[in-house]
């Protein structure tokens, strides 16, 4: 897959997260942290195998605890991305 | 930016003992949230306290199953900190691989330290009949296995014929869990398979976590008296003693609960029927 800028992988979770909960994607912050969001451990694992299907890489299970916002995930792929597009 | 995971609790206590009452205390191993034996605490006699002892909360172990499933710890290690965490004058239950290490912890107290008894939640005896490489664990059983933890973890039972899994790889029996899933209304019905996927190879690092905990791990037999209830639908439900004879001198009783291996523990009726094991009134 291409390199993906921090803005698309923003986007691409702010889509699936308001999906899951039922929101409009307008109304999920790109600031609040995943444990607020309502979303079970079962939810997120789902996510981050969705995710890792998107980007073609794999993420470490513990990437969510280590970027706790929709934001600070963001600009961790895109770096990733782009560390591999690089490579 | 630092973790924002909080951590797990040592000793969670879900009912606290009567000022000189009795506690129970539970070996947790995980896979569930240790909040889920509330039910369990809520059906012991008024002024018996239940505190969970959750072995995710030891860093080498809880960690594994995030990290490929090899902790870098022992039954016997596991075992020390549970009973560091113990009070005096208590009862001891472990569900699962918890049940393991519940009986390793008793064998390393000193004698007048022991509990009276040992209660065993539909826990597999770590004998060699059950000491198996991680190859052993093949996918029809583990897809069987984890249609029930799914179930439990969404509330809704999702139901599979273990005959359809027969023979049957991840790759072509995940997708028969995920339809399965989907119709009971446990996975939304556009959830897609990598998804699901990462969810398996989770759930399956914790059980390879705690197969290769026990495969080396060489048990004494139990100096106290064993209780086993196993589940109406427990992870082998054609052994009646799930292999703890060899290890229970001192006898070992058996005991049936309501529910599979997981919903036994949020069940009011599987917790009555526990709860008169644990502590006899």
């Amino acid at each position: 897959m291409a390199q993906v800028t921090a803005v698309e992988a923003q986007q691409w979770l702010i889509e699936k997260i308001a999906h899951r909960l039922g929101v409009a994607p307008g109304e999920v912050s790109p600031e609040q942290y995943f444990d607020e969001l309502d979303l079970d451990s079962t939810e997120a694992l789902i996510l981050a195998g969705e995710m890792e299907n998107w980007l073609g890489f794999e993420l470490g299970t513990t990437t969510l605890w280590y970027h706790p916002t929709i934001k600070d995930l963001a600009a961790h792929i895109a770096e990733e991305s782009g560390q591999r597009a690089a490579a | 930016m630092p973790p924002r995971r909080p951590g797990p609790v040592a000793a969670l206590p879900l009912r606290r003992a009567a000022v000189g009452g009795h506690t129970v205390h539970l070996v947790h191993p995980g896979a569930l949230a240790p909040q889920v034996h509330r039910t369990l605490a809520e059906a012991l006699p008024e002024g018996v306290g239940l505190t969970v002892l959750d072995l995710s909360a030891v860093p080498e172990y809880g960690e594994a199953a995030l990290t490929g499933g090899r902790a870098e710890t022992t039954v016997e290690a596991l075992a020390d900190w549970a009973a560091g965490l113990t009070s005096h004058q208590f009862s001891l239950v472990g569900w699962s691989f918890g049940g393991v290490v519940a009986q390793a912890m008793v064998e390393r107290l000193p004698a007048d330290r022991r509990p009276e008894r040992l209660v065993l939640l539909d826990s597999i005896a770590p004998t060699e009949e059950y000491q198996q490489p991680d190859e052993a664990l093949e996918p029809p059983l583990l897809l069987g296995w984890f249609a029930m933890y799914l179930g439990a973890k969404r509330g809704r039972p999702v139901p599979l014929d273990p005959a359809a899994l027969l023979g049957c790889g991840v790759d072509d029996g995940l997708p028969l869990v995920l339809d399965a899933a989907t119709a009971s209304g446990a996975l939304l019905p556009d959830t897609p398979l990598p998804g699901l996927r990462k969810l398996y190879d989770t759930y399956v690092d914790g059980l390879l976590r705690n197969n290769r905990l026990t495969a080396p791990y060489r048990p004494k037999s139990s100096s106290v008296p064993l209780v086993l209830v196993k589940a109406e639908r427990s992870l082998i439900p054609e052994d009646p003693t799930l292999g703890w004879q060899p290890l229970a001198p001192h006898g070992l009783s058996l005991a049936v609960a309501p529910g599979d291996h997981y919903t036994m523990l949020t069940r009011p009726d599987a917790a009555q029927a526990i709860a008169r094991l644990v502590h006899p009134v």
